[in-house]
């Protein structure tokens, strides 16, 4: 559909916003050298790149969160500073954060009230949040784009989905000419991520400008007008979409070199649908059981899903040499599952037999994972820090941990200073890198992964799942896999299990489809969803 | 077109220095900048009240440096608590433990202290003075353990709560000194004075510098260690920097660390309390601490949280109150005047950090949590 819209664009628009040579460096790393981005009115454009290519940092530069070294931003041809997010909101740019920014305990509405002046003006409309100039306007922009959300819930109750609505609710509420989003699909389920590349059409149908930062291929070339592409902090490419295709852009991303090694990396159907059955079981010869999980219930008590639907209970074998895959919606119990079965957290009933010292990548990386104010050394450490060849009698080896930690980094390629280089410092791909280092170099029987490609590009993406399957072919170690990407479980797993409310369904070989599965993903959510329309606006009559 | 703006200089800066010298250069310059923002803002108020800057600035130097004696008698003997306090207020801190009550530990830690050095009998001669020091410790960490309690079982914030126990802790003593622990005279509200073996001597004759001096560098040295080699203090700077990923990727119990840093702060605030009453005041008073434990904040704030910094911030602290009674007496210029500089170093200290912490990917400028630097 795309590329009808945009071929019968006759007249070439004029650039609403123009990026010209901006460089930025971060202490020695260069996150942008010499980086440009155009945009037109009413299209949608996407910005695509490897982890560390500068996606992040150009569109933080476009929203006045960062002031570059050097470089020039124009609007409508006129020379602009953007010092402040509040200077590119004059100028009509809007972000919608990556990582959410709303306040969990207060409600949409409120959330969406903050921070806009009510239309009395003066120091009597800085004064009282303007709820009801609000509510009205919310309306008409929810009523404009289909983005229904349910004004009096309070936000900390919503997915991940419903949170991205409101964090674009709140956005159009301030009438922007562009609207640019951080890897917006990161975070959602299939029919999710139809739902809002729908709407961002929309929205440039409208008559604004959407910049999507994405590295999904299929997702990009799906929704966009005109594509640009950044490497090593360069625009490589720019181009309409009908001009380009997949393997275009992967070259352009990763440089071709790299496309073909990528090509050759055990994964495999990546972006397209996966025909079910091509692994049909555990392999015989890897049986011996290293985690077993009877009886669980995960949810805790008092909690309100508990209530909902008490008794569901869980009961898993997890085996050397397989992956375990667990798909779901997120909120239905993956992350109290992979915390138990991480020995992150005792189960609320039932008994867990696990390996001392199971290995975990948690989803939350820069919270969990990782210290952010802690060297690369000193996070390497956290879970290093127990053992043998690292420690000398009571004390630490912070020589064999620095030894170790830049054996790591080259080993794993991560793009850092050197060890002694904070963890913030790092682009999410590198950051991963860093935690999947740490978590295998330990030697453990079973590795919980949640949503280990989060937030991550092609390139690093296929680096988590190429360590996966090598994992797995070595045989030593059991692996459970909880993702909300449905083609990764798919093309990963051995055994497929959906997340249901606090329950784990296994999912029979002849359904292992996207559309099996996301039939029984979506079931649940479904009755969840219908609430949605019907509740209504303060002031509805 | 020219940039938005520039950072070459120190891009240049950090390809030629090492980054562990970077971190101890920006730390140190850090602290500078804070007491030249201080000098410079202390002698603008000094003039706005009548008083000259220069020889307001002058009696004080002369009085915390002005001989040997100035130095040794009057700047590191007021130093000594301030480093003891700085120090438990540091560890606290590391952790995330916002412990406001040195004051009262210290109190608490002098109490136990002097009860203890009173009572001579029975024990023998050359462990008096242990003892009192440990039970001035004890003193302390049973002070700390009832916030620290409130926080771990009920989740009860120990801000409030420590401040608050300062006050008990404040009363508790004037009733002492009042009641069980008065002087047999029963004139002055004060104890008696502690025997003699209980006593902390002298490091010099002549001079008033006890051995509570080395004492309290040799506990800086022994945090500062702790903090950098062993597994329980780079699981305790986790829990501090990152209380999240130390749960989950470190797999660290935050709770019995948190009570156990919580404890041990206390326990080096109530050694603070022991050693004045051992080595300085030899009896319990109402007004042992002029406010130790709050200067403690400023003192550890300045040192960056890092144990060996705190040597130095906690004498510099004491050479400005040693030298505040010298500008008293020469220049008559109240030594409330010296609680107002100490804000200035407080709020310049605090200005300077979040200068700081606003550009994070400097290296330059970056606190010096590196085991490569300093813990």
């Amino acid at each position: 559909m795309s590329r009808t819209r945009s071929a019968s664009r006759t007249e070439p628009e004029a650039e609403l916003i123009e990026l010209r040579d901006v460089h930025q460096r971060f202490g020695a790393v260069a996150a942008l050298r010499g980086a440009g981005l155009s945009l037109r009115v009413g299209e949608v454009h996407a910005l695509l790149g490897e982890n560390g290519a500068g996606k992040s940092t150009l569109l933080r530069v476009l929203a006045g969160l960062q002031a570059p070294d050097r470089g020039e931003l124009s609007v409508r041809g006129r020379v602009v500073h953007l010092h402040t997010p509040r200077d590119a909101w004059d100028e009509g740019i809007g972000l919608v954060h990556q990582h959410f920014t709303l306040v969990p305990r207060l409600t949409v509405l409120e959330n969406l009230a903050l921070g806009v002046r009510g239309p009395s003006g003066g120091w009597r409309g800085g004064m009282r949040l303007p709820l009801e100039h609000v509510a009205q306007r919310a309306r008409e922009v929810a009523a404009a784009t289909g983005l229904a959300i349910r004004p009096n819930e309070v936000v900390e109750r919503l997915s991940v989905g419903d949170r991205q609505r409101v964090e674009i609710l709140k956005v159009l509420l301030r009438e922007p000419r562009v609207v640019a989003l951080d890897e917006p699909t990161a975070v959602l389920a299939p029919a999710e991520i139809e739902r809002l590349l729908a709407l961002l059409r929309q929205l440039a149908a409208s008559g604004r400008t959407v910049l999507i930062v994405a590295h999904k291929l299929d997702e990009v070339l799906s929704v966009a007008d005109r594509v640009t592409v950044l490497r090593a902090g360069r625009t490589v490419l720019e181009a309409e979409r009908a001009s380009v295709n997949a393997r275009l852009l992967a070259d352009a991303m990763l440089g071709q070199e790299a496309r073909e090694a990528y090509d050759n990396a055990p994964v495999l159907g990546r972006g397209s649908v996966v025909g079910g059955n091509h692994r049909v079981q555990a392999r015989p010869g890897h049986t011996e059981c290293i985690a077993c999980l009877e009886r669980v219930e995960v949810w805790p008590a008092g909690e309100a899903a508990a209530a909902e639907d008490p008794g569901a209970e869980i009961s898993l074998d997890v085996h050397r040499g397989e992956i375990v895959g667990v798909a779901g919606v997120e909120g239905n119990g993956q992350r109290e599952l992979a915390l138990v079965l991480s020995g992150r957290r005792a189960p609320v009933r039932g008994r867990a037999v696990l390996p001392p010292d199971p290995a975990f990548i948690p989803q939350d990386r820069s919270r969990e994972a990782l210290a952010r104010d802690f060297d690369l050394a000193e996070n390497f450490a956290l879970a290093l820090h127990r053992q043998g060849p690292w420690r000398h009698g009571p004390l630490l080896r912070w020589s064999a941990l620095r030894t170790t930690s830049e054996k790591l980094l080259t080993r794993y390629r991560v793009l850092a200073e050197g060890t002694h280089a904070l963890a913030r410092t790092l682009s999410g791909g590198n950051q991963q890198r860093v935690v999947i280092a740490r978590e295998l170099e330990a030697g453990h029987d079973l590795l919980v992964a949640e949503n280990p490609t989060r937030g991550l590009d092609l390139a690093a993406s296929a680096f988590v799942h190429g360590e996966l399957a090598r994992l797995r072919e070595g045989g030593g170690i059991g692996i459970v896999l909880l993702s909300t990407d449905l083609d990764e479980v798919l093309t990963l797993a051995d055994r497929v299990f959906v997340m249901v409310r606090g329950r784990l369904l296994e999912v029979p070989a002849a359904e292992r489809t996207r559309s099996g599965v996301g039939e029984l993903m979506l079931s649940a959510s479904a009755a969840a969803d219908e609430g949605v329309e019907k509740e209504a606006w303060p002031g509805d009559a | 077109m020219k940039g938005w703006k520039r950072k070459r200089g120190q891009a240049m800066l950090e390809r030629r220095l090492p980054v562990g010298v970077l971190r101890w250069v920006g730390a140190t310059g850090l602290a500078a900048g804070a007491l030249g923002l201080t000098l410079l803002a202390a002698g603008v108020v000094l003039a706005l009240g009548g008083y000259s800057p220069l020889r307001a600035g002058t009696a004080l130097v002369s009085g915390a440096l002005g001989s040997p004696d100035a130095f040794l008698s009057v700047t590191l003997v007021r130093a000594v608590p301030l480093v003891l306090t700085g120090l438990a207020v540091s560890l606290a801190f590391r952790a995330g433990v916002w412990n406001i009550g040195a004051e009262g530990q210290l109190y608490a830690g002098a109490l136990l202290g002097a009860a203890v050095g009173l009572v001579s009998p029975g024990l023998p001669a050359p462990l008096h003075l242990p003892v009192l020091l440990l039970a001035a410790g004890l003193g302390g960490a049973l002070w700390a353990a009832v916030p620290a309690l409130l926080k771990t079982k009920l989740g009860v914030g120990e801000v409030v709560t420590t401040l608050v126990l300062n006050f008990v802790a404040l009363n508790l003593t004037s009733w002492a000194v009042r009641g069980p622990l008065q002087e047999n005279r029963g004139i002055f509200p004060q104890s008696d004075q502690v025997a003699e073996a209980a006593r902390l001597a002298p490091l010099w004759e002549g001079t008033r510098l006890h051995w509570g001096f080395p004492v309290a560098v040799a506990v800086a040295v022994l945090l500062w260690w702790v903090l950098k080699y062993t597994p329980v203090g780079f699981r305790l700077r986790a829990v501090g920097a990152a209380p999240n990923a130390a749960r989950v990727a470190g797999r660290i119990r935050v709770k019995p660390l948190t009570l156990g840093t919580f404890l041990v702060s206390g326990m080096v605030a109530g050694l603070a309390g022991g050693v004045e009453v051992a080595g300085v005041t030899y009896a319990l008073y109402e007004g042992l601490s002029p406010g130790h434990g709050y200067t403690a904040i400023a003192v550890a704030l300045l040192a960056r949280l890092n144990p060996l910094g705190v040597i130095i911030s906690g004498t510099l602290f004491g050479g400005l109150e040693g030298g505040a009674g010298a500008m008293q007496r020469d220049v008559g210029i109240p030594a409330a005047w010296v609680r107002v500089i100490q804000a200035f170093v407080i709020l310049s200290a605090l200005a300077i950090e979040r200068w700081v912490r606003a550009r994070p990917h400097s290296v330059f400028v970056h606190p010096p949590s590196a085991p490569g630097g300093a813990p």
